[in-house]
């Protein structure tokens, strides 16, 4: 179509998308990176100190846990949560009985808030009256109940566990790509005596390969930004063992502390770049990170 | 590779493929179930006979969650918050997506890869400015405020998903409207927005469900009850309700039912619209 006669039509469909995205995204990004080197309590103007801030964090014992946790966090998600999402995603590719409702249902808590999951999970956590306590006890294994967000040798991976186990989303990612391997490959396999197992390495794995690098590269870059069922359940503790970055970044807002949290975000950003870019270098695949999503 | 089948490996793959279906299904769906049922007994039942149906299913548990919490306002806040943001969400990323993926002008690709690349943005590291936007605007507090957060961090979803639906309207009926006299905006709105309706819905299904859910930002832009949505309301059920756990259960299967609501409508757009990022990445 003519371009001369449609730019002030084409400007204007497209000047509110770049406003709010200059707004809520540029903008944003241009100022914690200017603000991270900088003395600030949002009300007197900010003061530059260089890269004190970084060294701050570097040397603050809180800082290095939570960065270690994010960590913990992403390879928790990049390969357990994924393994286990395979693993179902092949499972339903077969189409057993109900394996529509079945996808449905496995999906269904990630519709449900982070606040409403939180607080069913720590009803089953729960030291005293906990679901998870009482079946433990009722089934005769009562020297393995735990306060288990209240100790630290048991509440990280409580709340890892928890997100871990919840594979709907990344199920369906995978899901796409299994669905999509034409049904004779499998027959074929068949016909030559191959089991299931040989079926599922020699043809499916490679197939999803693509697919599977890009959900284990999501499922890091949440690991890296996990904040929310953390600040829920255990706001940290106990002993700061279950912090993360973005937790630290929360209470050094709350502090007024607006020069060490813009720090937090810019190393939260670029270590969250940083995972994102050498899983792909690792794995061998450049792929448009246009699924990603929040 | 030429094997045998045996039988015994077969029939251990059928057994572990069950467990394992079986034990995700307990995980995903048991505790909601568990939730549900739990808000209809009495606070004595719940805690003496957690895992059993209730004696009497006590409906007033539901009366006690809206007397004791703001529910019905908190309510109407999310209510008004998720669909406005929603709105204006998909009429920015869709006039953009019009404009993007129907004329060539050399900044397409430019302007489209910037905006897709909003995803790669962790939104929780921008606290701090969001904050300072927000105070500036001199809409802190107020359910505005969350509107327009919440329709600009799902931009980047939403350009995504119109965009590749609108690509693929063809040509030859815009030439017509053009020829017939319809004017820049008509063919937007009268013949390629209601082609990409598939992909406007998809879009604003995950839009709706995010705004519905959100947390964090509530809890950052807001401090009193005028603007105050039910997920940030949840966290104050706790005082609120005290020692009533069977009321706050039943506050908190309600402020779940819409998301439950949305999913079963759209199920399949979700499903679609998730298989159709996994595809084209």
């Amino acid at each position: 179509m003519t371009l001369h006669k449609h730019w002030k039509g084409i400007a204007l469909f497209l000047l509110p998308a770049l406003i709010l995205y200059g707004a809520f995204f540029i903008y944003p990004l241009g100022f914690v990176f200017s603000l991270s080197f900088t003395k600030w309590n949002g009300i007197s103007p900010p003061q530059f100190r260089g890269l004190k801030n970084f060294v701050d964090l570097a040397l603050d014992s809180t800082f290095r846990l939570s960065v270690r946790n994010n960590f913990i966090w992403a390879l928790s998600l990049g390969f357990l949560q994924i393994f286990l999402a395979a693993l179902v995603a092949m499972i339903l590719t077969r189409r057993p009985t109900g394996w529509r409702v079945l996808r449905t249902i496995y999906f269904l808590p990630n519709v449900i808030s982070q606040v409403a999951i939180a607080m069913l999970w720590m009803a089953i956590y729960n030291a005293e009256h906990g679901v998870l306590n009482q079946i433990l006890t009722s089934i005769g294994l009562e020297q393995w109940t735990h306060n288990w967000l209240g100790e630290i040798e048991t509440a990280l991976s409580a709340i890892i566990a928890q997100q871990v186990l919840y594979i709907g989303y990344f199920m369906i990612i995978i899901l796409a790509g299994t669905m999509a391997i034409p049904v004779s490959f499998y027959e074929a396999a068949e016909i030559d005596g191959a089991n299931v197992w040989q079926q599922e390495i020699h043809i499916t794995l490679p197939m999803v390969r693509g697919i599977l690098i890009t959900a284990m590269t999501l499922a890091m870059a949440y690991g890296m930004r996990h904040f929310e069922a953390t600040f829920l359940m255990t706001a940290g503790g106990p002993a700061n063992s279950t912090s993360v970055m973005g937790l630290m970044l929360y209470n050094k807002m709350g502090h007024l502390d607006y020069g060490h949290a813009n720090a937090v975000g810019a190393v939260l950003i670029i270590l969250g770049g940083v995972v994102i870019v050498s899983i792909r270098a690792l794995l061998g695949q450049r792929q448009a990170a246009a699924e990603v999503r929040q | 590779m030429r094997k045998t089948t045996s039988p015994a490996v077969d029939a251990v793959a059928k057994t572990g493929k069950w467990l394992v279906l079986i034990f995700f299904l307990i995980i995903t769906f048991i505790p909601l179930l568990w939730l549900v049922i739990s808000s209809f007994k009495t606070d004595l039942e719940l805690i003496s006979r957690p895992f059993h149906l209730p004696e009497v299913w006590q409906i007033q548990n539901y009366v006690r969650a809206f007397k004791l919490s703001d529910l019905h306002l908190l309510f109407l806040h999310s209510i008004i918050v998720s669909a406005v943001a929603t709105g204006l969400n998909i009429f920015v990323a869709s006039m953009a997506s019009y404009a993007l993926s129907r004329f060539r002008f050399g900044l397409n690709n430019v302007i489209l890869s910037l905006i897709l690349a909003g995803v790669l943005i962790p939104i929780i590291a921008l606290m701090v400015p969001y904050f300072q936007l927000i105070s500036r605007l001199g809409i802190y507090d107020s359910l505005l405020a969350l509107i327009l957060t919440y329709a600009a961090i799902n931009l980047p979803i939403s350009v995504f998903l119109i965009h590749g639906f609108m690509g693929t309207v063809p040509k030859e009926l815009e030439e017509a409207g053009l020829i017939d006299g319809c004017s820049f905006w008509q063919r937007y709105a009268k013949i390629v927005f209601p082609l990409s309706k598939l992909g406007v819905v998809t879009a604003g299904t995950f839009v709706f469900l995010y705004a519905w859910n959100e947390f964090i930002y509530a809890l950052l832009l807001t401090s009193s009850v005028r603007a105050r949505t039910l997920q940030l309301g949840i966290r104050f059920f706790k005082s609120q309700f005290r020692a009533e756990y069977t009321a706050m259960y039943a506050a908190l299967v309600v402020t779940i039912i819409p998301s439950i609501a949305v999913y079963i409508i759209f199920h399949e757009k979700i499903i679609q619209g998730l298989s159709s990022g996994a595809v084209k990445g």
